[in-house]
């Protein structure tokens, strides 16, 4: 059966984001399949919830409500699974490198995989890791993001706060594991 | 404005969520203070290595054709 214009219409607008709630959903679950499954879900859900979508409004916020609204219910059962981030308290990856005598950038920075970047992300706590995939990746506003993920702008701002030091302890972590810098952050001597 | 305030703001600033005035302020102590100025570009490089590495990855061309076929 022929779907109706406005429908079509409203599935294709849509479609218009799938590679930000591709990319979200395949952080949030760590799994290609999960992800497909995911979003297949969300779009189909977002159909049958068409007449709540406000024209003019952000569909692709709007979306990602959804698709993560969904993660939560489907694949983590509860919010109580998540964990909290460890305390790290203030790390400050540029202050730690450059007091042990690294140059932030050259030495840490424009040396790490970018497979090792996406790692430290997925090693966030899911409720941190989303406002980073937002705000970071995606470009949100904090009201956007606020929005999307149903909290206040602060609880947005405290989580990206948290998020990006736990982020940058993990970089500094993975940079001294893979002998970039040493132990103490200074960099390696070039071998011969 | 002296350093920890400048601390204290530069995530809003590194996302551009202060206000005209708060962002002038900030631009202008980064301007006259190179320890702050070089924090601030080394966030905002943290900040374009998780975008670039994390937008790197793209919904598959047949899971798109399932999907249009299915929606549409």
């Amino acid at each position: 059966m022929a779907e109706s214009p406005a429908r079509t219409a409203f599935a294709e607008e849509a479609l218009t984001h799938l590679d930000t709630l591709y990319r979200g959903a395949l952080r949030l679950t760590r799994d290609p399949d999960s992800a497909q499954d995911l979003v297949q879900e969300a779009y189909l859900r977002a159909l049958r919830y068409q007449h709540s979508y406000q024209q003019g409004t952000n569909m692709k916020a709007w979306l990602f409500a959804i698709m993560r609204n969904l993660f939560w219910d489907r694949f983590k059962g509860s919010r109580k699974d998540d964990v909290s981030l460890d305390d790290v308290g203030e790390f400050v990856l540029y202050d730690k490198l450059k007091d042990e005598g690294a140059r932030p950038e050259a030495d840490v920075l424009d040396k790490l995989a970018a497979s090792e970047v996406v790692a430290a992300v997925e090693k966030l706590p899911p409720l941190h890791r989303e406002v980073v995939l937002l705000v970071d990746v995606e470009g949100f506003s904090y009201k956007d993001a606020a929005e999307t993920l149903g909290v206040p702008i602060g609880t947005v701002m405290s989580r990206l706060h948290r998020a990006r030091q736990q982020l940058q302890k993990s970089l500094y972590d993975y940079a001294v594991e893979s002998g970039i810098v040493r132990g103490n952050g200074a960099p390696e001597e070039p071998k011969e | 404005m002296n350093c920890k305030d400048c601390s204290n703001k530069l995530d809003s600033y590194l996302d551009r969520e202060l206000s005209n005035t708060e962002m002038l302020e900030l631009q202008l102590h980064l301007e006259g203070c190179p320890d702050c100025a070089d924090s601030y570009e080394f966030q905002a490089s943290v900040k374009r290595l998780v975008k670039v590495c994390c937008e790197q990855d793209k919904a598959p061309d047949a899971f798109r054709e399932k999907l249009r076929q299915i929606l549409t």
